[in-house]
């Protein structure tokens, strides 16, 4: 088990043309699991296939507790510890199970090129095989798997070997949606059991929400924000990370600071809400221009007099909540209306939860209220 | 599974729908058409052959009252017998040449097609197409300076000079064709294994190649026929000793022209092994075969 630092690392694949990542500074704590978000090209993937040595970046280092892995200096390799070295096990998103070897040699595959006895070989695959109910599965090949079963076999595969790193790169992609809860809740199960430092790789959101104990949000080569879900949910630091975490979508208005009877006021155009008393003080800069404001389905309730009033358009039911759809203006705004019964009125009400309020600066993107 | 299951679904459902429709009279006569102008091809094609195997069983005598294409009156394996005193030797000559010269040229290939598809390097691509240049490479433009250095290595007339020459010239073709085999390795396989604690070596003897056995196995019968058929380089370097069968046979019709049994029932023998191999291998030379056989998921 060791930390993962990450310093100053940039990749490019036209020779510093363009970069896929841009000076990257990033630490895994020993034993976390650490999840790299963001939607596709942002280079998440490429991150991850630098710390398993699979490509060299152009500057940067990596180290795995206080070994250095990878050290480039303008293109020209210092020290680059190869894959096959790093003692890392990953596990890709088409599983890469061999198809000339039963499952049993798939799992042993890696402990046999380490040379480890075969007693012991027999017993950790024995012990994996069953942690991961596939031990009825040993002798058969991968093409003779379902989809869920060959996940697991690659899992298994990769926990086997006891590594010092675990790396996933989408490895619920082709699994359907039911075999994808199960597995994500086995798989963290597992990670917190063995306590391997774990980087994984997804777009999904909910995936990095339940399972992270860090999320490293990125966008095109850069990193957004990195923190606890909560931290990124509750805190986002720009316009991207709040739209990017949580379903449905933050409702994003566009209001001016205005004064109002000697308070500050955002006025959105077809609706004005009084500024909360914690938020005054960085809004002063602001007053008379604009800002953008997030307010997170779930912080909108129905009420019977509320600041913003609007006209419902649809509802979806969610079983144990509502989706409602309502115009507000010119805008569309969703609710999550997490009550029994679905609002019978056309004309409604909302009201924010004040303390849940984000603001954002229009220019910067930068969140406002900290 | 579920697709497979989907499948022979769809399948049924189909049969059902399938209306029997009765064919009318002039798409029956068009079918008999049809097949009357395939039977005047398989005649057209078949009568040498035919007429090969009837002369072969026949006396040297009968050979020159008849016509080649009727069946011998009397039965007889004196040509086969005549020839194989003048193609034994050849033959074995030709065998050692095609399994070694074949086996060679799909090991070199194999090698070049894996570092060409699986291990990005500088001048990658302009390797491949020299060596797809290669390919086309007229023999007859190099067979001068060839025999130089044949002679230089003191492989004149000798079997492992064929041999040599073989592997590397067959090598550019097996390159082309295997690297197209390997490309359906999946990638991250390769890179799995290099997780996994293999080098580029341990990778190709425990991945690629198991993987892809049908690919060798295509390359090598495809290798083995041009090798076994080929006349110009054995004509050029094989000289007396290391005479392939291919030349032995050119000998048989050159010095006794009269004696067609002979050179017929030489061809066949010839032509059986090229024969054999394609039936018991040609299910593999369909390369649309290999698909499914190599992709990991």
């Amino acid at each position: 088990m060791a930390a993962i630092t990450i310093k100053d690392m940039s990749v490019s694949y036209n020779k510093g043309k363009s970069y896929v990542l841009d000076k990257l500074n990033l630490t895994v704590k020993d034993g976390e699991f650490c999840v790299f978000l963001g939607p596709s090209g942002c280079g998440k993937s490429t991150a991850m296939h630098c710390v398993a040595g699979l490509l060299e970046p152009v500057d940067g280092m990596i180290h795995f507790g206080d070994e250095l892995m990878t050290e480039m200096e303008n293109g020209k390799k210092k020290t680059f510890v190869p894959p096959q070295e790093r003692n890392i096990a990953m596990v890709f998103q088409e599983y890469a199970l061999y198809p000339n070897m039963t499952v049993r040699k798939n799992m042993s595959f890696a402990l046999e090129t380490k040379k480890t006895p075969k007693e012991e070989i027999n017993k950790r695959v024995n012990a994996m095989a069953q942690m991961l109910s596939i031990d009825h599965l040993l002798d058969r090949r991968p093409a003779e798997l379902s989809g869920g079963q060959r996940q697991r076999v690659a899992l298994g595969r990769a926990l086997v070997r006891d590594p010092q790193v675990f790396l996933l790169d989408e490895p619920l992609g082709n699994l359907d949606a039911k075999l994808r809860e199960q597995v994500r809740y086995e798989l963290k199960k597992i990670q917190t059991q063995l306590g391997i430092t774990t980087i994984y790789v997804t777009h999904d959101q909910t995936e990095a929400m339940t399972m992270a104990d860090h999320i490293v949000l990125m966008k095109d080569g850069h990193i957004m924000q990195e923190g606890t879900p909560n931290d990124l949910y509750d805190h986002p630091s720009c316009e991207f990370v709040a739209g990017f975490l949580g379903t449905p979508q933050i409702n994003l208005f566009t209001a001016k600071v205005v004064e109002d009877g000697g308070k500050l006021a955002l006025d959105a155009g077809s609706f004005t809400l009084p500024v909360p008393e914690d938020m005054v003080e960085c809004l002063i800069p602001y007053a008379g221009k604009q800002v953008h404001l997030g307010i997170r389905p779930s912080d909108l309730s129905v009420t019977e007099s509320g600041s913003i009033a609007g006209q419902v358009e649809s509802i979806e039911p969610l079983g144990d909540a509502y989706l409602v759809y309502v115009r507000v203006g010119e805008q569309v705004v969703v609710v999550k209306h997490a009550e029994e019964q679905a609002p019978t009125e056309k004309d409604l009400q909302l009201v924010p939860n004040p303390a849940k309020l984000h603001l954002f600066d229009p220019e910067t993107e930068k969140r406002i209220n900290i | 599974m579920q697709n497979h299951v989907g499948i022979e679904r769809s399948r049924e459902a189909q049969k059902q729908q399938t209306i029997k429709i009765r064919p009318k009279w002039h798409m029956t006569v068009l079918h008999i058409v049809y097949y009357l102008i395939m039977v005047v091809f398989l005649v057209f094609y078949m009568l040498p052959f035919w007429g090969t195997v009837m002369t072969s069983f026949k006396t040297n005598s009968e050979v020159m009252t008849s016509t080649p294409i009727t069946p011998p009156t009397e039965w007889t394996l004196e040509g086969y017998s005549d020839a194989m005193e003048e193609l034994g030797v050849p033959l074995m000559t030709s065998l050692v040449v095609t399994i070694f010269g074949a086996a060679g040229s799909v090991f070199l290939g194999s090698i070049c097609a894996y570092s060409l598809s699986k291990w990005k390097f500088k001048l990658n691509n302009v390797f491949f197409v020299a060596l797809v240049a290669a390919t086309y490479l007229p023999f007859q433009a190099i067979l001068i300076p060839l025999l130089q250095t044949i002679n230089t290595l003191d492989l004149y007339d000798n079997v492992w000079g064929l041999v040599l020459v073989h592997s590397v010239f067959g090598m550019p073709m097996c390159t082309v064709m295997m690297r197209g085999y390997y490309a359906d390795v999946p990638d991250a396989l390769v890179k799995q294994a290099m997780i996994d604690g293999n080098g580029m070596w341990a990778i190709y003897r425990k991945i690629v190649l198991p993987n892809t056995m049908i690919a060798t196995i295509t390359t090598f019968v495809f290798q083995c026929t041009s090798i076994w058929n080929e006349m110009l380089f054995a004509l050029v370097l094989g000289g007396y000793d290391s005479k392939p069968a291919t030349i032995a046979l050119n000998e048989l019709a050159g010095t006794m022209a009269a004696e067609f049994n002979v050179q017929m029932a030489g061809s066949l023998i010839l032509a059986l092994p090229v024969l054999i191999l394609y039936i018991f291998m040609g299910k593999y030379l369909i390369s649309g075969q290999m698909s499914g056989a190599v992709t990991a998921s």
